[in-house]
Parts: structure tokens; C-alpha cells; sequence
């Protein structure tokens, strides 16, 4: 609770900060204010937390878990945009405070406790979102992605909202805790209204967490925003979609899981098919990196398919590795969109030589990625694949290991193009924020493949 | 119950006076009745609320926009695109589909137990309020986030950039 009234109020002392023209203050703020909220949701790290506010809220060490990891996430691509909104236009400290109030969105979607919130967090988030899709006002691809990102994401919030009402129809309840009650009172007879809106509600939220088949707007958005706007939306609202899935399916439900799982089990399917299949075909890193994030979204979905107490823990250090991994691989791109013009494969031809730091981050977070031992992307497949074993999900690992492999191929493209072919070229300039960001978050996905009970046994 | 009836009466008349009629613009001119009489039916069901936010939004606001988007779109005659019989075959079979699924769906379902209306005067704006201002004041307060970031949003898009030379 005090990290949402943390950052809503930094929000708002950014937007005074761009008021009185104190643009050189704005990045500082940002990261000291986020970093306070850091510290203050991590100080409610409670195992017997009760609901707030009537049962909207709920802090429990879930929430402090992914809410910690969307806050870290954050400062990480703020301390990214160093002059990258100067360069946009004018009014960065808008820029700021929109993300800000999405990271507040965030929070709500991470703890609540009743579908009202849920949805109300949802709103937050996407909205400011839309508008962040299309801050390069003269870039055409700008403007599609955010009129796309916006009509997709009415829809889908529309559907969602319909699924509530009918599953409040069903159980008379907005309380998570109220409609497990009422599915369990008799798990055999409930109403088939329940049943549409639990489809429902799981469409609208696949809609946000870009799984296939409603991922048709994923790979458009990611190109046309600009860059950092698409890191922040692939990493952290990422998380935060799932976490808020795993949330609803664990809290309510997974009495139900014989209706469910099938569908889930689908769109996983679905997901790594479509993802790493295009992603093989594509010429520039960003669309590349939007297709892998679909993926993704296929082997975090193994935690919901397999869901018991540890399905959190899974997601988590799941989550935790692939952003770490993709903020590293964004921040490249924009150095490299920054002063070469240009993300294609070929453009990334002889960077070893030039900038040998980039491309030795670069290859940890592809290693991280495709799954590599010793990185934390290994870690996270590990704990997804084993958690599907468990369940007896023979097949379907059999069919992401497959997955995998292809991701190996078009991760390793842009090691070998660094690496292997030679270019003359100019030297990147990397700026300290960067180097401080890379090297951090690249640190960070080697000591969690290294060492991973650090996160692995944490909620 | 007389007057239910006639308001009814009057709702389905003036709906199928918006699909009848030639003009757009009288189009939604009944729309705008038809809404009325709505507000009129939440009165009569005692819920208040509704029937104000009916009024606001949908006959102020929402059937405004549609005046306004007609004006922009300019439909006549020769803007009109062709409508063969083969699209109006397959129109009245769609919406002959719907009616079949609604009629089914109605005849299956029955009101749910738990939303069984147990305070008749649940709809009343006072009540309202006090629920919003006890169970929901979370989310109450919250949607002010939303609200501030929308308006952040439609001002850093709609204003104008000061070009850089």
C-alpha cells in the first residue's frame, strides 16, 4: 500500500518538477523516489498479511514479491532513458509521470483482492500505456502502434469486464475469496454463467499478456513504440499481466482446473509455436525480440498448466530472468537505433571488436534467453520444465524442449553477426547509465543461473 | 403497471422509428427518445442512479458524438455504398441466428440466486454513495489515478509541440 502511495505521489511531484522547467532533476527523482517505494514494499514483507480496505487489497508476500521485482524493473529502464525523451520532445516529465502511474496500475494488479481492482489497475496501466505507444507524435509507425495497442486493448479490457459481471452474476461476488467459496460449496453444480466468464475473463488477460492466439497486435506495438516505452511494456507489464493471472487462477480458480487447463495448455502450445517460429524468419532485433517475448509468455504459462503452491515461485524467478535478459537486449538496441539508425542483423556485424563490453552483455542476455546452464533464463526453463513434469505434461515439454531449440537459433544469430563477421565500423558510444545498467542486470543473470536459491524458494 | 406498459409501447416504437427512418440525423434523434424512455423504466424500477447516469452519458454525451460523427461523415446518396440482395439474404438469416440464440439462451437461463434483489432500494443514489464511500472507497479513490492520467495523456497529445529548429 505505501509503495502505490509512494509512487502516485512521485508521479505528481514529477509532473510539478516539469511545471518550475527543473529538468535536470527529473531522472534522480524518479530513481531515488522509486527506489523508496522499493524499500517500503519490501518492508511489508508479511507471511500472514490480511486483506485491506474491505477486502480490496490483499499485501501478501506475493504481491510484495512482484511488486518488488516491477519497482526494480522500472529503475532499471528509467535509468535507460537518460536523454532518450529530450530527443522525443519537450515534455519529458510527462513521459515520466505516465509511466509512474502505470507502475501504480501495476501495483493494484499484483495485490488485489477483488476484481473491481483488477480492473481499475488494468485501466491504470493500459491507459497511460496507450499514450506512451504514441509520444513520437510525427513518427508514422508511432501512431499506428498506439491507435492498435488502443482499439485491441478496449476490446480486450471490454471482454474482461464481461467476464467479471457474469462471474458476479454467478457467484454474486467481486471477492476473490467470495467466489472460491461459492465454487467450492459445490464444485460440480456451479453456473454455466461461471464458466463463460472464467473464458472470458482468461481472453481479456491473454489479450494483455500477448499469449497466442491474441498476440496479433504484440509484434506491431513493440516495433512502432519507441524503444524504451516497448522495453518497459515487454518487461514489466509482462510481469505484471501474469502475475495478475496467476493471482486470479490460484486464488479462485483452481477447483475448476479440469475446465481451464485445456485451454491454457492450447494457447501455451500455441504461443511457442507461433513465437519461435516467426521469430526465425525475422530481420530486425526488435520484431525479433517482440516474437520471442511471445515465446515467453508459452513457458511461463507451464506455471499456471501446473499449478500448486510453487507456481508463484516459478513464475517469479521465470519472470525475473527473462526481463532482466530483454532489458540488457533493449538497451543495446537503443544505442545502437541511437547511432547507427538501424537494427537489423547486419548492423550488429562486428561489434565485438568496437564495443566488446555491449557485445558481452548482449550475449549473456541472449544466452540468458535461449536457456543457456549458468544463466538465469536456464533456471527459469528448468523450473518451468520440471514443474510440467511433475504434472505429468510428458508431451508438451517435449515440445517446448523442441521450441527451445529453435530459440537457440535465432538468439545465437545476433552472438555470431557481433562475434563472427567482421565490419568496419564506428565505435558506439555507451554513456555511464548504460554501462551501469548492463553490466548490473548482466551481473544479476549470471549470480541467478549461478546461484539461483537467492530467488528460487522466495515467496 | 399501466404506465410500464405504456413506456414500453413508446420504447419499441421510437426504437424501430431509428431503424426506419430515411435521415441519420432523425436517426439518432429517436435514439435519443428511445434512451429517454429507458431512463424512464430505470425510475421506474427505483433505481435512481441509473436513471441519471442513462440521461448524463448516454442521452447527453454519447448520442452527441453521434450527431457529431454524422456531421463529419456526410452520408447521402452517393456515399451510400450498395447494398446487393444476396447481403440483405444474409443479414435477415444473422440476425434471425441472434434472435434463435437469445430466445434459446433466455428460455435456458433463470435469475441466479445471489443476485436476487434483496434491498429493493439498493438503486437509490443515497445508498449507492454509501456503498462507494464504505466497501468500494478504495477503488473509488483510486479511479482518480486513472482519471489524472488520462487527462495528462489527451493534453500531451493534443498539444502542440513547439518545433525545434
Amino acid at each position: 500500500m505505501s509503495a502505490l502511495i509512494t509512487i502516485t505521489i512521485l508521479a505528481l511531484l514529477l509532473l510539478y518538477l516539469g511545471l518550475f522547467k527543473a529538468k535536470k532533476a527529473l531522472l534522480p527523482v524518479a530513481l531515488i523516489g522509486l527506489m523508496v517505494a522499493l524499500v517500503l514494499s519490501l518492508m511489508e514483507w508479511d507471511s500472514n498479511a490480511a486483506p485491506i480496505f474491505s477486502n480490496m487489497m490483499l499485501y501478501d508476500r506475493f504481491a510484495v514479491a512482484f511488486s518488488g521485482i516491477t519497482i526494480f524493473l522500472t529503475i532499471l529502464i528509467i535509468a535507460l532513458s537518460k536523454d532518450y525523451f529530450e530527443r522525443i520532445s519537450s515534455n519529458v516529465a510527462e513521459y515520466y509521470a505516465l509511466i509512474l502511474f502505470s507502475l501504480a496500475g501495476i501495483i493494484l494488479m499484483v495485490s488485489y483482492h477483488n476484481l473491481s481492482m483488477l480492473f481499475i489497475g488494468i485501466e491504470i496501466m493500459s491507459v497511460s500505456l496507450y499514450i506512451l505507444a504514441g509520444i513520437k507524435k510525427r513518427d508514422f509507425a508511432s501512431n499506428e502502434a498506439a491507435l492498435k495497442y488502443f482499439l485491441m486493448g478496449a476490446f480486450s479490457t471490454g471482454i474482461l469486464l464481461f467476464g467479471v459481471t457474469l462471474i458476479y452474476g454467478a457467484s454474486g461476488s467481486f471477492d476473490l475469496e467470495g467466489i472460491k467459496q461459492y465454487i467450492l460449496k459445490d464444485p460440480t453444480a456451479v453456473s454455466p454463467l461461471l464458466y463463460t466468464g472464467i473464458t472470458l475473463l482468461i481472453v481479456g488477460l491473454s489479450f494483455k499478456v500477448g499469449a497466442a492466439p491474441f498476440h496479433f497486435w504484440v509484434p506491431d506495438v513493440y516495433e512502432g513504440s519507441p524503444s524504451l516505452i516497448s522495453a518497459y511494456m515487454s518487461t514489466v507489464v509482462k510481469v505484471a499481466g501474469f502475475a495478475a493471472f496467476l493471482r486470479l487462477i490460484m486464488f479462485s480458480f483452481a477447483p475448476l482446473q479440469d475446465f481451464w487447463i485445456p485451454m491454457i495448455i492450447g494457447m501455451s502450445v500455441l504461443s511457442l509455436l507461433i513465437g519461435n517460429v516467426t521469430a526465425v524468419y525475422q530481420q530486425h532485433f526488435k520484431r525479433m525480440l517482440a516474437y520471442s517475448s511471445i515465446s515467453h509468455v508459452g513457458y511461463m504459462l507451464f506455471a499456471i498448466i501446473a499449478l500448486n503452491g510453487s507456481s508463484d515461485n516459478a513464475v517469479f524467478v521465470y519472470a525475473a530472468a527473462y526481463s532482466v535478459a530483454t532489458i540488457i537486449a533493449f538497451g543495446v538496441l537503443i544505442l545502437l537505433q541511437g547511432q547507427v539508425g538501424n537494427d537489423s542483423f547486419d548492423s550488429f556485424n562486428g561489434l565485438a571488436r568496437k564495443n566488446p563490453f555491449l557485445a558481452l552483455t548482449l550475449t549473456i542476455a541472449m544466452l540468458s534467453l535461449a536457456g543457456i546452464p549458468l544463466t538465469a533464463g536456464f533456471i527459469g526453463k528448468f523450473m518451468m520444465f520440471s514443474k510440467a513434469l511433475s504434472s505429468y505434461h510428458i508431451f508438451l515439454v517435449v515440445f517446448a524442449a523442441l521450441n527451445a531449440m529453435i530459440g537457440i537459433f535465432y538468439y545465437f544469430k545476433v552472438i555470431v553477426a557481433m562475434y563472427f563477421k567482421e565490419e568496419d565500423r564506428k565505435e558506439l558510444i555507451v554513456p555511464v547509465y548504460f554501462k551501469l545498467v548492463l553490466g548490473f542486470s548482466a551481473l544479476v543473470t549470471i549470480a541467478l543461473g549461478v546461484y539461483p536459491d537467492f530467488i528460487a524458494s522466495l515467496i | 403497471m399501466n404506465l410500464f406498459y405504456f413506456v414500453a409501447f413508446l420504447s419499441i416504437f421510437f426504437s424501430l422509428l431509428v431503424i426506419f427512418s430515411k435521415n441519420p440525423v432523425y436517426s439518432v434523434l429517436y435514439l435519443i427518445v428511445t434512451f429517454f424512455t429507458f431512463s424512464i423504466h430505470y425510475i421506474l424500477l427505483n433505481a435512481q442512479f441509473l436513471a441519471i447516469v442513462n440521461f448524463i452519458v448516454y442521452m447527453g454525451a454519447i448520442l452527441v458524438l453521434f450527431l457529431y460523427v454524422l456531421m463529419l461523415l456526410n452520408l447521402n446518396k452517393e456515399s451510400e455504398p450498395m447494398k446487393s440482395n444476396l447481403l440483405k439474404v444474409v443479414g435477415v438469416i444473422a440476425g434471425l441466428c441472434l434472435l434463435l440464440t437469445v430466445a434459446g439462451s433466455l428460455k435456458l437461463l433463470h435469475a441466479s440466486d445471489p443476485v436476487l434483489l434483496k434491498n429493493p432500494d439498493i438503486g437509490l443514489v443515497r445508498n449507492l454513495g454509501k456503498v462507494l464511500f464504505k466497501e468500494f472507497l478504495l477503488p473509488f479513490e483510486v479511479s482518480s489515478i486513472l482519471l489524472l492520467s488520462a487527462m495528462v495523456g489527451a493534453v500531451l497529445l493534443a498539444k502542440k509541440d513547439i518545433t525545434k529548429v
